[in-house]
């Protein structure tokens, strides 16, 4: 190795390990709390001297007053999450096949539009949503949530979509419109079957945003049984003396299948999500 | 089996336009080459028949029947694009039955139609692969199997050959000559390359900036071309041409008296032409007009030369081989039969 290639790396790894320290501290400090005895939480020691699972059995049954609706909540979470991925991939999708395939008049600047809506920060359109929901008599319903959430997700999933659209050869569709097909076919046989890494990538990005979702979680739905279990997490906090040592078990478990889906789709997510955000 | 015919078609993207009135008529099984240079709208013209353009004016018909308000997918025809525009995620089974699927025939008409096409094109080890695993050459004869297996009334290519090389190019041309004297189906070839215009075509339409410079067959563009435009595009080496007048029954140029057989029309005493000359009618003789050779390319069969007369350089082509070399002063004697005479202002055949 040249010296020159060994400075560079040296670079790198001066900026990786802090960034890597950083991000893995807090999830340590949390794997920690939650395989310690609530007594030896804040012994401030970097590994508990009886390790225990007890915390996670204590979740799993539901056998603290903060954990009473966890599977309930957790299944929340699960459910609001997979529906607004789903509803939001239907609606990027054939808005991006319109604008981009179609060439729909107007399209383009439905999309710009919508992108503007980003200049507003979500947090001020939570009291209007709030508003709307409480007018369609949505509220405590897990739909408002879903929807508010399909709404946040959406421009950014068509802008994505469009450009990963964009990029397909247009003599694609020339050559399939001469091999007899409509419009629809077309969609079903050739657009979806060629975007479907974006798809993928579009489905988990509304997924997660979900899933991860606390404020707009927190403002619409307030019943201990149509709550996610991002607003349960937050219920721990209410009193002076929680119980650190679960909240942290939960949070774990919380944490993992975004985790698992990352994970899974990882080859989708980079491809996907930057594939269309430069123009190559 | 059908025929095509344009009449007055104009095309206009936005305010700019690009096809100017072309009158085009197709015969059943005809091979019809439409060659010039790259924006002559060519493509442009094809695109409209295969009605991915829309018509500004006028009116195409296929099989005597206006088709201008029809969809591509009602018009019965099948393209071969030059990118191939092969679906990526489909096989090749996949890619050339895609058609038949859409129109819902039964499974076993696909399959049949399938590998009868595969058969003429050599693509049976080939039908489960997707196009990523297929050589450039087989791509292409994926993308006429394509078009094949719909037996549609008119084929049509869009440079079909353009992104293969030198070698392939010349073998798909002979391909796909042989599948249209298998096929006869009717066939509209759009390329800028005039050698595969000439070796393809039944009849060629030679554009230039949205017009039909000439149409005729191969040999009868070569011999007697309309104008300038046709002169200079059709045939390789170009033809030589330069400017002169008439004198004396004949044409004074580059300070020598060119030979030249003038028809009843043409020619009058001192009028200003161009003098066009293929270089294989500049054969070296032992007398003529004096020429000094440039160059000598030998290309086996033939040598090409290339020599000045005056300060303007010529392109001669001989039979055979050249003894001569560079700095050595020949003489040139054209055939009056197989000069070219044009008119300098309008640039048409005299
Ligand atoms: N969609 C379009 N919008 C505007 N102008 C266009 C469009 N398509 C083609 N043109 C113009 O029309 C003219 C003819 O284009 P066309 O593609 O038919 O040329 P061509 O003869 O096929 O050339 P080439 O050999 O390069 O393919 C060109 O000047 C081109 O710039
Ligand atoms: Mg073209």
């Amino acid at each position: 190795m040249t010296s020159r290639k060994l400075l560079s790396e040296a670079k790198l790894w001066l900026v990786a390990i802090p960034v890597l320290l950083w991000t893995l501290i807090p999830i340590y400090h949390i794997f920690l709390f939650s395989i310690s005895t609530k007594d030896s939480a804040f012994s401030g020691r970097l590994w508990p001297k009886q390790p225990t699972l007890h915390n996670f059995v204590t979740v799993f049954n539901q056998d603290h007053f903060y954990l009473h609706h966890f599977w309930s909540q957790i299944w929340n979470s699960l459910w609001i999450a997979v529906a607004t991925g789903v509803i939001t991939l239907a609606i990027a999708t054939c808005a991006a096949f319109a604008i981009s395939r179609l060439k729909v008049r107007g399209g383009r600047t439905v999309m710009n539009a919508a992108l503007f809506t980003y200049f507003i920060p979500a947090a001020f359109l939570a009291v209007p949503m709030y508003k709307a929901m409480g007018t369609y008599g949505l509220l405590n319903s897990r739909w408002s949530l879903v929807l508010a959430m399909v709404t946040i997700a959406s421009p950014y999933a068509i802008w994505v979509l469009k450009q990963a659209s964009d990029k397909l050869p247009w003599e694609l569709d020339e050559a399939a419109r001469i091999d007899g097909a409509t419009p629809a076919q077309l969609f079903r046989l050739v657009y979806l079957p060629l975007m479907v890494p974006s798809l993928v990538a579009i489905f988990t990005y509304a997924l997660l945003l979900a899933w991860n979702e606390y404020l707009y979680a927190f403002l619409l739905l307030s019943h201990e049984n149509t709550i996610p279990l991002a607003v349960g997490l937050g219920h721990f906090l209410s009193s002076d003396d929680s119980p650190w040592e679960l909240l942290m078990a939960t949070a774990l478990i919380y944490g993992l299948p975004p985790a698992a889906i990352y994970y899974a789709f990882r080859r989708y997510m980079v491809g996907g999500l930057t594939s269309g955000a430069v123009k190559s | 089996m059908a025929s095509v015919s344009f009449s007055q078609i104009q095309k206009s993207f936005g305010k700019t336009p690009v096809l100017h009135g072309i009158s085009l008529d197709i015969a059943d099984g005809e091979f019809m080459v439409l060659v010039g240079p790259s924006g002559c709208g060519k493509s442009t013209l094809l695109r409209m028949l295969a009605g991915l353009e829309d018509i500004t004016a006028g009116s195409i018909a296929i099989d005597g029947r206006v088709v201008n308000e029809l969809d591509s997918k009602d018009r019965d025809i099948a393209m071969v694009f030059q990118s191939y525009a092969l679906y990526p995620h489909m096989t090749v089974r996949e890619n050339m039955g895609f058609s038949l699927r859409l129109r819902e025939e039964k499974r076993n008409l696909i399959e049949e139609r399938v590998a009868a096409a595969a058969k003429i094109l050599n693509l049976g080890p080939y039908l489960d692969r997707y196009p990523r695993e297929l050589s450039g050459g087989q791509r292409q004869r994926v993308a006429m199997g394509r078009a094949i297996v719909r037996d549609p009334k008119v084929f049509l290519f869009d440079e079909p050959l353009s992104n293969l090389d030198a070698k392939l190019r010349v073998a798909m041309r002979s391909e796909i000559k042989a599948l249209h004297q298998r096929l006869k189906t009717t066939t509209v070839y759009v390329t800028h390359d005039q050698v595969e215009a000439m070796t393809m075509a039944d009849r060629i339409a030679v554009m230039n900036e949205g017009r039909i410079e000439q149409l005729g067959r191969p040999l009868e563009l070569y011999d007697r071309p309309a104008n300038l435009f046709v002169a200079q595009f059709i045939g390789s080496p170009a033809m030589n041409v330069f400017d002169g007048a008439v004198k004396g029954g004949a044409v004074e140029a580059l300070g020598a008296r060119w030979p030249a057989s003038f028809s009843k029309s043409g020619g009058l005493e001192g009028q200003r032409v161009k003098y066009g000359v293929r270089p294989e009618h500049l054969e070296p003789a032992s007398s003529g007009i004096a020429a000094e050779i440039v160059v000598v390319e030998p290309m086996g069969a033939e040598t090409e030369l290339v020599v000045k007369v005056g300060d303007t350089s010529l392109i001669v082509m001989t039979r055979g081989r050249s003894t001569a070399g560079p700095g050595d002063r020949i003489f040139l004697a054209p055939d009056p039969a197989h000069a070219h005479l044009f008119d300098a202002a309008s640039g048409l055949r005299i």
